[in-house]
């Protein structure tokens, strides 16, 4: 178990280095600069100048790269060219945002959307089935920037009852940053809701159809039995794996969510250094979004024997 | 087979694809007014008239021209996105589990990287460098679904190849590559179909997400993704613009995924020979 | 006066039992600052906030002009080169030092310094323009200024938004390393806290030393009314506007097409004002097609500008084809003229120009807060009416800016931001283009009539030079200015006295009614 451990955060090492050579390349592709930007439409061209000597633009791309690369090695992620903060500190602080709003919407969507889909699948084409099918599929088709404004404009505005905008973080006032993070919360929740239903459903139907469920049916256990120690066991593994794709894929995409509520989080973070061509930022929360995303899939994967017996981690 | 009656998913996905697919011919040749044309005086007509039956946008452009025109162009791009994902994502897969070993490791860090590459950046870097058109949106989805794809592959690969059928297609003597195609493949069509037809949707979404983070393609010529994302300003005083996009949205999700499940039970081997 | 003060007084004593809501005011922003160092790390939210806190010599009024701040009065020598800026008595700093014409040298020191950064300094250092040669403080009321020659915009510059108004700051600004710690100014709000990604509170300063009238630009009347002043960022629209009408913001800036549908909703006040930012179609002259006039003169004739305008404003701005806003003392009947809606001419133009129906291609940005793209879409409908066939190309802000930058388009879409002196406005757009891309003007007779207009002061010599320059560029067509950008902000009912002036908030003289 530790060597499987081991040996996986070693095969992420070349990831995270194809990450960081790619990250840096493309967003120099990019057209656009940070100095430029700053200045605006006023920009005269010596000041642009001493800018870019300030922010070290005026070097050669390998040398940025290697004087950046370095300072990663040694812990250093850089400061924020908008800000001139940290780019770690800003990264870790967004990050727990983020973070909370996603773990919680996925906990949440997964209680309810899997054992849904395994039902679903069970009565396959019954009338319970299209019910969870067409509803999952309309939740799944309604964008979250559009669902966000929604649930915004019933439940803060309409009916009053949570805030419209701002936020406060748990360490301040537990009771307002619930308030605060409802809606959020329950965007995506809706949103994965309508995700996680059709996977699990799917895979539920694999394994219902393999044979030893024809078996155990066959040996004359009752259907809640050939379900219950048969089925749904092996049905949770594959969809375990997804929810760990789910939720790495989640981090990139929260963006939507945060903009609508403005919520101080990673993907605001990531779309705001991408308009304003933050490199040192645009890089950080890159490396930081990869190297989390490795470790819930370690997480995801070293988890799943527990689910799926028959699979043994090599 | 007589009296055989076809699946109700069949029939219903079939109708509403097919629906959907006629009307996205139809606006690729004609439509009752020209999309783009603007018409100051006539901006935000209710649906429900005889001149615009579904009513006009904040140009005064006709809503039903437009969603008849975005109704190509948003499967058009949907279905090149979820082709190019689907076979590059497929090859990637396939090839990796059966190698295994270094290749396996290199072809899974290159995947692992592009995963964990947020599609937005993703997106916005393809479309500099390729051009803001629908094919940097192709490349782009494209390139951010592939490593789905090609992970639910390997995985499939993975868990099959050590199965009964799988290890006596080998005693007999077949060659990896026919093993892999015959036996293998097959087994990879039920999940990869569920997750086409889900990443269809995904690439309509995406595609407006991406308009309203001011990341996506808006061209003047219209797509579901951005007439629903520009329709947000208005949602109080005109919410045909974004309930009717939404709509041909979702009912394509449901219809494809209707459609998609009907395809698999029959394309499932185990389901051969059952029907 | 002592019936007024016990007035005052009273109403003091009421209006202290009402909750903390009522004295803040919260307003929304459309990204977070970039930080507290005045004219040093700076975009336009961040110059906003600064302009509370700090106040410079000079500031502008409301018009474009330039007004006394913290100096009263402002004496310029016979030769046109020595600046005498009389220092107001009395004026307190926010940690209860008085402002002296020490504070004024230090603070001049500090932004000349390079290790500064202030992103003015080369305005004033001989690189792009002026020298300043020599500061003295003669007294501790007095500060003389001498420059390398006669310059009409050097009061302009130093109060430019943009440079930090080139606050006078006190030194307690910096730590002992001479690092940033935050601005310690005269300003009539002080700096509370600033929430990175949030907001910045700003407090209320007692012992402001106000100007006495209405404000006026950045000066005048400046009385903070308010105890506190929260800039809260607020980067989606639609959610603005949710807050306006759930009360949880008070004031904000909206894009046009909200108005409609907020002038019709009894929860908000709408402030309209104008602003001297300009929307303009940019022609690329060096590419094979626009080099020719009568290519563009044949666009400009296409173009149905007050539709144009009227669609793109929601019909609230007026068409203006100058570069000088309407507000300004320069804005003669000359500058009201502009270029004039004729099909069947622009037909005639293209044919002469050679025309074959290419397709030409129109960059724009897709910027919530400007209407670029609304008013490229209705351009390109326009220029279908006659036979030219156009493409869209819609990218985001900073590839827009590297295209505008490097001069790398056909015909632009595009948005000046405000330059308050005509000549700063006109040099915004003219210069030569192999140094500068950006440029779309390059016409070296010109740019003699602008340099003549930058060097004298006469009012109206130099309005004769901007007539003769506006005239010329109707002729040229190097570039088509439609109009300047409504200033449309909206509060809640409960606030009062809110005066929005070029696209920024202004907090003071502004109350919450509880």
């Amino acid at each position: 178990m530790l060597r499987f451990a081991l040996n996986r955060i070693a095969m992420a090492v070349p990831t995270l280095l194809i990450m960081a050579v790619s990250v840096f390349a493309l967003i120099r592709l990019i057209p656009g600069d940070p100095a430029s930007l700053m200045l605006g439409d006023l920009a005269d061209p010596v000041s642009l100048s001493d800018l870019r000597a300030r922010l070290g633009l005026d070097r050669s791309l390998p040398e940025q790269f290697a004087i950046w690369f370095g300072n990663v090695l040694a812990g250093d992620l850089g400061r924020s060219i908008t800000s001139n903060q940290p780019v770690l500190a800003l990264v870790l602080e967004r990050f727990s945002v983020s973070a909370q709003i996603v773990v919680a919407a996925v906990l949440f969507a997964s209680l309810v959307a899997v054992p849904a889909g395994m039902v679903a699948a069970w009565r396959q084409n019954g009338p319970l089935d299209v019910a969870v099918v067409a509803l999952s599929t309309l939740l799944l088709s309604i964008p979250t920037f559009w669902l966000g404004l929604l649930l915004l404009l019933l439940f803060g505005l309409k009916l009053g009852w949570l805030p419209v905008v701002g936020y406060v973080s748990f360490g301040e006032d537990p009771w307002r940053a619930l308030l605060y993070i409802v809606l959020p919360v329950a965007t995506l929740f809706l949103h994965e809701i309508g995700v996680l239903v059709r996977m699990a459903r799917a895979s539920t139907l694999e394994v219902l159809r393999l044979d030893y469920i024809t078996h155990a049916r066959a040996k004359g256990l009752s259907e809640g039995a050939v379900l219950w120690r048969h089925a749904f066991r092996n049905a949770f593994g594959p969809t375990w794996t997804l929810i760990g794709l789910v939720l790495g894929n989640l981090l990139g995409g929260i963006a939507v969510v945060e903009t609508v509520f403005t919520i101080p989080g990673l993907g605001r973070l990531l779309v705001d250094a991408i308009f304003a061509r933050d490199y040192p930022v645009i890089q950080g929360c890159l490396l930081f979004v990869a190297f989390t995303y490795v470790m819930v899939n370690l997480v995801v994967d070293l988890l799943y024997p527990v689910f799926d017996p028959r699979v043994a981690l090599e | 087979m007589t009296g055989r009656r076809l699946p109700p998913n069949l029939v219903i996905g079939g109708l509403i694809v097919g629906a959907v697919v006629a009307a996205a011919i139809v606006g690729a040749v004609w439509t009752p007014y020209d999309p783009l044309r603007i018409n100051y005086r006539a901006r935000f007509v209710p649906p429900g008239g005889s001149a615009f039956p579904l009513g006009t946008d904040e140009f005064g452009r006709d809503v039903l021209s437009r969603l008849l025109a975005a109704a190509a162009t948003s499967l058009w791009i949907s279905l090149l996105t979820v082709s190019f994902a689907a076979t590059a994502g497929t090859l990637i897969g396939l090839f990796s589990g059966f190698a295994r070993g270094w290749i396996d490791r290199v072809l899974m860090a290159f995947n692992d990287a592009l995963l964990a590459f947020p599609g937005i950046l993703l997106a916005l870097g393809l479309l500099a460098v390729v051009g803001a058109n629908k094919y940097g949106i192709v490349l782009a989805l494209g390139l951010a679904y592939a490593p789905s794809v090609a992970r639910v592959v390997r995985g499939t690969v993975l868990s099959l190849r050590e199965r009964e059928f799988v290890e006596a297609s080998r005693v007999m003597g077949n060659s990896e590559a026919f093993t892999m195609a015959r036996h293998i493949l097959p087994n990879c069509v039920a999940p990869l179909t569920v997750l086409a037809t889900s990443m269809f949707g995904w690439v309509l979404l995406a595609e407006s997400a991406l308009s309203f983070l001011g990341l996506g393609v808006p061209p003047p010529a219209p797509t579901w993704g951005n007439m629903l994302a520009a329709s947000r300003p208005f949602m109080g005083q005109a919410v045909w613009l974004g309930v009717l996009p939404g709509l041909c949205i979702s009912l394509t999700l449901l219809g494809i995924n209707l459609l998609g499940d009907a395809v698999r039970d029959r394309l499932d081997p185990r389901m051969r020979g059952v029907a | 006066m002592r019936s007024v003060r016990l007035t005052v007084l009273l109403a003091g004593l009421l209006a202290a039992p009402v909750g903390a809501s009522a004295q803040t005011l919260t307003i929304a922003s459309k990204a977070d600052i970039r930080g507290t160092n005045p004219g040093v790390n700076r975009d336009g939210e961040t110059d906003a906030v600064a302009f509370h806190m700090v106040e410079g010599l000079v500031a502008y009024q409301e018009g474009g002009t330039v007004g006394p701040m913290l100096a009263e009065a402002v004496e310029l020598s016979s030769d046109g080169r020595t600046y005498t800026f009389r220092l107001r008595k009395g004026v307190k700093f926010h940690n209860g030092a008085e402002m002296t014409s020490a504070d004024v040298l230090w603070s001049w020191n500090r932004y000349m310094d390079p290790k500064t950064d202030w992103r003015c300094r080369s305005e004033f250092d001989g690189r792009s323009g002026i020298k300043v040669e020599a500061v003295e403080a003669p007294d501790p009321h007095t500060v003389t200024m001498r420059i390398d020659r006669p310059q009409s915009l050097f009061l302009d510059s130093l109060a430019r938004p943009d440079c930090g108004m080139t606050g006078i700051l006190h030194r307690d600004s910096v730590n002992p390393d001479g690092s940033w710690k935050a601005p310690v100014g005269t300003g009539p709000f002080r700096f509370g806290e600033w929430r990175r990604g949030q907001s910045v509170t700003l407090l209320r300063f007692d012992d402001y030393a106000a100007l006495p009238g209405k404000p006026d630009g950045l000066t005048g009347g400046k009385r903070p009314l308010v105890r506190e002043v929260r800039f809260l960022v607020v980067p989606d629209p639609s959610t603005v506007k949710a807050g306006l009408q759930s009360g949880s913001l008070d004031a904000a800036e909206v894009p046009d097409s909200d108005l409609a549908e907020l002038s019709k909703d009894s929860r908000v006040k709408l402030h309209i004002g104008s602003t001297a930012a300009r929307h303009a179609v940019l022609f690329q002259t060096t590419d094979p097609l626009f080099k020719s006039a009568k290519m563009r003169q044949a666009i400009a004739a296409a173009l149905d500008v007050n539709e144009i305008v009227a669609i793109a404003s929601d019909g609230r701005a007026k068409a203006n084809g100058s570069t000088i806003n309407m507000r300004s003392p320069y804005y003669s009947a000359v500058q009201a003229r502009g270029a004039k809606h004729d099909p069947a001419l622009a037909r005639k133009l293209l044919a002469e120009a050679g025309y074959k129906g290419e397709r030409i291609r129109i960059t724009t940005n897709n910027r919530k807060s400007v209407p670029s793209f609304n008013i490229a879409v209705v351009i390109q409908a326009m220029l279908q009416n006659v036979g030219v066939a156009a493409d869209l190309e819609v990218v985001e802000w900073a590839t827009h800016m590297d295209r505008f930058l490097k001069g790398n388009y056909q015909v632009m879409v595009h948005s000046y931001s405000s330059r308050l002196d005509p000549a700063l406005s006109f040099e915004h757009f003219m210069g030569p283009k192999d140094k500068q891309p950006r440029k779309v003007w390059d016409d070296p007779e010109a740019q003699a009539l602008l340099e003549k207009a930058t060097a004298i002061s006469d009012a109206e010599e130099r309005q004769k030079i901007f007539d003769r320059l506006h005239e010329r560029m109707l002729d040229d067509m190097p570039l088509l200015i439609l109009f300047n950008p409504i200033d449309a902000w909206a509060t809640t009912r409960r606030v009062e006295g809110f005066t929005p002036w070029e696209g920024s908030a202004r907090a003071w003289e502004t109350s919450v009614r509880p």
